[in-house]
């Protein structure tokens, strides 16, 4: 599944210089003065010192090297090498990397903590074998279901005209697991969509609710963490390969520490954010029966997995470690 | 950069009643060239005029002065704590002058945001004081506050009442509320639903309304120059800011201060883009 990160993503490229170093240039669709962008500056200094300048970062900021697909298509010709998306955006490298996004099948950060610590390897070992390279992933958070009305059942949900990133066919077919005919949007649109009454729900994290303005016509929260998103910086393997192995090190322990950093960042900042949303008015709702939300999801996974979008050997060890981590929490 | 645009705010200072208090404070604060003497000044100020409030002289126009000089003295201030303050100073005198004013804006702020829409559209001209002030001290409070998510989610409605402001009267504070409003489209890039372009569009219209305030061509270049990724337009409009006089009356002190951004962002331009 591929859930499009409205919130940070961006991209990266290299250009080998003739002299020493390379300039690897990354752009992102984030404006500069977000506070992982200064986090992700100051690595990159750090980098550029440490590496007597074998090795220098650019930043393209704002969006203006395009989005995701548009990064992908220009780091196939070279023109750029790398960037931060989306991992669903990623998804055709390494399908397996869906796996964290499976619906309703996280409950809580501290599962998240304890399976990532035993996936993630098997992701950017994934990633790097299909000429990926990426750096340590970071949380983007738990996306929940907002709406203009009290949503708490699996038939509340089909009466909502809910919105979904346009471009984005995964998302797509998860909504349509939940028997709902989406509205597909550019992000741009979302905003006057709502104003409008074209589309009366969201699904996204409460940082990007609160950030884009949806929230003021927006009236309920379906207090359940429907779906997991995490971003990462992601390289053209072989063009990173044209960094030295002393260098690489030195790269992947700054990089990873500001992703790190970063991500913990923003699952502070997400918990603020979704308590702001209570504490500005937005009503709470329980769904009403669990189960049922459960079994629909279960059933996306089992359809996903079955027509071969995602292998069955990810799925179970995954499932496995969420069963094992509930276990040890029940004893 | 934005919140430097609160300074020029200060020319209501002391209008109205307690203005004979202080005939012409306003005008030799923003006519200075000097920023380090208004910096180290102005809180003298501020406790005069809190002391005017305290003592009963609480009409819209002091009202809308003291919000003005707080949250104007914030561009000058650096700790974030104090800024706080005086942002939330400045917001609550805003509030209260819509009160004194007997405006629909009077406790606006706190309704559902369907009906706080429904008081901004049936604003008119003599709202204009109460509701510019309202909106600036508003972007203030955003500006001090932005790791703050409720505050955050106030900004849609600071810039609906700026939007009337410019439905009103767009040259109303020679047409700062379109500066105010570029900022406010190009806070995000068009990818993360932000919108540059009506953002380029408010700051060529607050160009032509006042060429003499340069704080415009600087905060069009770092907010939108920057964002779009321009270095064209961003180096020319910084030039054109340094080329200028900055010495024009009222907006002098903010000049100077323009001058001085203009000048670190254009030494930046190589390494940004």
């Amino acid at each position: 599944m591929k859930i499009k990160v409205v919130y940070f993503f961006f991209v990266a490229s290299f250009f080998p210089l003739a002299a020493s170093g390379e300039i690897f240039k990354i752009a992102t669709i984030s404006p500069d003065g977000l506070g992982w962008m200064s986090k992700l500056r100051e690595g990159l200094e750090q980098i550029q010192v440490q590496t007597e300048e074998r090795v220098i970062f650019k930043i393209y900021p704002g969006g203006v090297q395009g989005d995701d697909a548009t990064v992908l298509r220009k780091m196939r010709i070279r023109q750029l090498n790398g960037g931060v998306f989306a991992a669903g955006s990623l998804t055709r490298f390494f399908p397996d990397l869906q796996v964290y996004n499976l619906p309703l099948q996280f409950r809580s950060y501290n599962e998240v903590d304890f399976v990532r610590a035993q996936i993630d390897s098997y992701i950017s070992n994934g990633l790097q074998n299909a000429g990926i390279k990426t750096f340590a992933f970071t949380e983007t958070g738990f996306a929940y279901l907002l709406a203009n009305e009290s949503v708490t059942s699996l038939k509340d949900l089909r009466k909502l005209k809910a919105w979904i990133p346009d471009n984005d066919p995964i998302a797509a077919e998860l909504i349509k697991s939940f028997d709902v005919s989406p509205i597909p949007l550019n992000i741009t649109d979302v905003l006057p969509a709502l104003q409008t009454g074209m589309i009366n729900a969201v699904v996204g994290p409460p940082s990007v609710v609160l950030a884009l303005q949806w929230h003021n016509h927006l009236s309920h929260l379906m207090n359940l963490p429907l779906v997991y998103i995490y971003s990462m910086l992601a390289m053209d393997m072989k063009a990173y390969s044209r960094v030295s192995a002393a260098d690489q090190e030195t790269v992947e322990n700054i990089l990873d520490d500001v992703f790190e950093l970063v991500g913990q960042d923003a699952r502070l900042d997400n918990e603020k954010a979704l308590q702001a949303l209570k504490g500005i008015g937005i009503t709470f709702v329980e769904p009403s029966n669990k189960a049922e939300w459960q079994e629909a999801a279960d059933l996306s996974v089992k359809k996903l997995m079955e027509s071969g979008e995602i292998s069955e050997e990810a799925v179970n060890r995954y499932l496995l470690l969420l069963k094992n981590f509930r276990s040890m929490q029940n004893d | 950069m934005l919140s430097t645009l609160l300074l020029s705010g200060c020319s209501n200072l002391f209008s109205g009643v307690a203005s004979q208090l202080a005939d012409g404070l306003s005008e030799s604060i923003l006519s200075s060239s000097d920023i380090e003497t208004v910096r180290e000044g102005v809180p003298a100020f501020l406790l005069l005029i809190d002391g005017l409030l305290k003592s009963g002289a609480e009409t819209t126009e002091l009202l809308v002065s003291a919000a003005d000089l707080n949250g104007s003295f914030s561009v000058l201030v650096e700790d974030k704590d104090r800024l706080k303050i005086l942002s939330a100073k400045a917001m609550r005198y805003s509030d209260q002058a819509a009160c004194v004013a007997s405006s629909q804006l009077c406790g606006a702020r706190q309704l559902a945001f369907s009906e706080y829409e429904t008081v901004v559209a049936s604003l008119s001209s003599k709202d204009l004081l109460v509701a510019y002030s309202l909106g600036t001290s508003w972007v203030g409070r955003l500006q001090a506050n932005s790791d703050d998510w409720a505050v955050i989610s106030e900004l849609n409605r600071a810039k609906l009442l700026m939007e009337k402001v410019v439905e009103l009267d767009e040259t109303y504070q020679n047409g700062r509320a379109h500066l105010y409003l570029g900022g406010i489209e190009t806070l995000l890039p068009k990818l993360m639903g932000g919108r540059p372009e009506k953002g380029k569009k408010h700051f060529e219209r607050a160009i032509e309304i006042e060429e003499r305030f340069l704080l415009s061509k600087v905060i069009f270049a770092e907010q939108y120059a920057r964002l779009v990724f321009d270095q064209q337009l961003h180096d020319r409009l910084l030039e054109e800011v340094l080329a200028a006089d900055p010495i024009a009356g009222e907006f002098t002190l903010t000049n100077q201060i323009a001058k001085k951004r203009a000048t670190i962002l254009l030494e930046g331009s190589k390494d940004y883009f």
